[in-house]
């Protein structure tokens, strides 16, 4: 009896552990594309909210998720355009102006959501849940299946984003102009191409894939909308690559390890240990400061992140 | 086409910051007018009740000087990190650390008299900001840890240490809320006039605001602090201990954070609960940029803020746009600010051939 429920948790935590990773890693993949195309946007935080938000509200307005999701992905891209146009044309301090997104974003939704609910007249309205697919066949296999194969649509993209972005930056030749115009943006300007056309289209990216990881936390994973949902998980992200030293893969990595603490936590509350629950909700935020510490070695951060780009 | 260039103004031009502050004023009135009217709401109506109890009489002026309080101290937190060029957004976590230290401290030392009882309180609330704040300062120059993220993590996780202290140690017994027990009476803020809320705090922000503005003017650690924020180079150069600034920097500013905590808790709450902060320290970054990073300009700015918010809560009842407008309205003012200060810093000129 003990044994069934020991695996049965196991089971439950690592499928936990893929489902709560899919936000930060979708974000934490946009980021990166950002960040390797020389803008460090700490607008994560907002972007995802505004997506959270969106997608919520387009998902009850429609019923359909579907639309949902996409609709908070443009909304955060829009919303995304803010950062790129006072960081890259008006060349502002980026980490002010990253500040002031989150600050609108967090003030947006709540008005709005507060106006909402007046509206529909009721305090908690309430959306369908985008449904898991049971992939047919793997979901079969024991333990593997529950952990693996039966999530959302949007955890299996998440994983596929990837690779993919891995190919992109990596071996094409977008992908290459790109990480140079992290470590010299002056060279992409002397060939001839412009700097400021794909940091935009960059940032943009960023806010699309922003967005999406903030359908995740309120399409994909809960019925009603809920002020500041977000809870710190774009600043995760932003710390995620960061650890992930700006890889794909690591970020990957990083993007599990967080995610099987936050899942680690929930089980710990349902098991009923003793300890105060807070200690491991806090757990994932010192994780964090404790692996910027050791990551500081060997840092692939580009060299021109954070830097205007000026034409001397 | 006519070309457009940017041309950087040879010397700082007061008039056109004062206009630039004035544009985003507007401009930022309307948008948010244009949010409202977005979801049905009489803008000018909204817009006017804001106005009526942020600014209009006495009762609504002295409520605005309560609210401007803790965003005084959370600017000027700001203002000393941003100008030694250290991204501190730590203000809302070292909030929250003086006040349980303050809390702390008050039961502790309950026995001792008025006299002594709130200096105390007040030094054990400006210590526990100044050591959450000096934890960053060290991480981001022993470890290289980006003081950004440091100190939005320990937000957090501030945020998550209150939660626990308010639902296990520190929870008043029988309470269905997070809170603990009042804060003995001896140890609260007096207030300054009998039927005003207005407490002490208000002028504990008056003196840290003027002694902000000899440290950053006349002393030789503000020369330090400038010095480091405009060329951090040379400054090495110079043979200065960068280590020793971080630290200092962030203990000064966090203690001063901490100080909005205190006075939170001593002059509105009376007692530790959840509601404690509510993004003051946020607000305070905000403020600080919109004073320009000085502490008169961050002072008068906390004074606006705190009428946004007051006046946000009368017309919540007047006319039931809901608060959370006051917000976005804050976080928009500070977005059309950031652009419309290049006026002040640049002037727009054509291109011609000779260029």
């Amino acid at each position: 009896m003990t044994e069934l429920l020991t695996t049965q948790i196991i089971v439950s935590i690592l499928a936990a552990t893929i489902r709560i990773a899919c936000p930060l890693m979708i974000a934490a993949l946009g980021e990166l594309v950002a960040e390797r195309a020389g803008v460090m946007n700490l607008g994560v935080e907002g972007m995802m909210l505004m997506g959270a938000f969106v997608g919520f509200f387009v998902t009850h307005q429609t019923g359909s998720p579907i639309i949902g999701i996409i609709a908070a992905s443009l909304a955060a891209m829009v919303f995304s355009l803010i950062m790129a146009f006072m960081a890259i044309t008006l060349k502002l301090e980026q980490f002010v102006t990253g500040m002031a997104l989150n600050l609108l974003a967090a003030g947006l939704t709540l008005f709005w959501y507060r106006s909402f609910q007046k509206i529909v007249g009721t305090s908690v309205p309430k959306i369908d849940l985008l449904e898991n697919i049971k992939i047919p066949f793997l979901s079969e296999i024991p333990w593997l299946g529950k952990i693996f194969f039966c999530h959302n649509p949007l955890t299996y993209l998440a994983f596929l984003m990837v690779p993919m972005i891995w190919f992109f930056l990596y071996r094409t030749k977008y992908g290459l102009e790109l990480r140079c115009m992290g470590e010299n943006p002056a060279a992409i300007d002397m060939k001839g191409l412009s700097v400021d056309t794909r940091q935009y289209l960059a940032v943009m990216f960023g806010g699309l894939m922003a967005g999406l990881a903030g359908a995740f936390v309120s399409v994909a994973s809960s019925v009603r909308f809920v002020p500041d949902m977000t809870a710190g998980r774009g600043w995760l992200a932003i710390v995620i690559v960061i650890a992930g030293n700006w890889r794909p893969k690591w970020i990957l990595v990083a993007s599990l390890v967080f995610a099987f603490l936050d899942a680690f936590q929930m089980h710990v509350q349902a098991i009923g240990f003793k300890i105060p629950y807070q200690i491991f909700l806090a757990m994932p935020y010192a994780i964090a400061i404790v692996a910027l510490m050791i990551s500081r070695t060997k840092s692939e951060a580009p060299a021109a992140l954070g830097i205007p780009y000026r034409r001397e | 086409m006519i070309k457009l260039k940017f041309v950087k103004r040879t010397h700082n031009n007061l008039r056109w910051r004062i206009l630039s502050f004035f544009i985003a004023l507007v401009s930022s009135l309307l948008v948010s007018g244009l949010l409202m009217a977005s979801v049905g709401q009489n803008a000018f109506e909204a817009f006017w009740a804001l106005f009526e109890g942020a600014f209009m009489g006495q009762e609504a002026i002295m409520d605005t000087l309560l609210r401007a309080t803790p965003l005084i101290f959370t600017g000027l937190a700001t203002v000393v990190a941003f100008r030694a060029r250290i991204w501190s957004i730590g203000q809302e976590g070292q909030l929250v650390m003086g006040a349980i230290f303050a809390y702390g401290a008050s039961v502790i030392f309950s026995g001792l008299p008025s006299i002594v009882l709130i200096p105390l309180v007040i030094i054990a609330g400006f210590m526990g900001g100044a050591l959450l704040g000096g934890f960053c300062g060290w991480l981001k120059y022993r470890f290289k840890v980006d003081e950004v993220i440091s100190t939005v993590m320990l937000n957090y996780i501030v945020g998550y240490f209150l939660t626990y202290l308010l639902s296990g140690p520190w929870r008043s017994k029988g309470s269905y809320y997070l809170q603990t027990e009042e804060v003995v009476k001896h140890a609260l803020y007096p207030v300054l006039m009998e039927e005003y809320q207005l407490h002490i705090g208000f002028l504990v922000a008056i003196v840290t605001t003027v002694f902000m503005y000899f440290l950053i003017r006349k002393t030789s650690l503000g020369y330090d602090i400038k010095a480091l924020g405009m060329n951090p180079t040379a400054f090495r150069y110079k043979g200065a201990n960068i280590p020793k600034m971080f630290v200092l920097v962030m203990m000064i500013s966090g203690g001063v954070a901490a100080l909005a905590g205190t006075g939170e808790l001593l002059g509105v709450h009376g007692r530790l609960n959840m509601d404690i902060s509510l993004g003051l320290g946020f607000t305070g970054i905000i403020v600080a940029m919109i004073g320009g990073l000085t502490s008169i300009g961050t002072f008068f700015a906390a004074f606006l803020f705190g009428g946004l918010v007051n006046g946000g809560y009368v017309m919540q009842v007047m006319t039931g746009v809901p608060l959370s407008m006051v917000y976005a309205t804050q976080a928009i003012i500070l977005l059309f600010f950031l652009c419309s200060s290049l006026l002040s810093k640049y002037r727009i000129k054509k291109v011609t051939d000779n260029d």
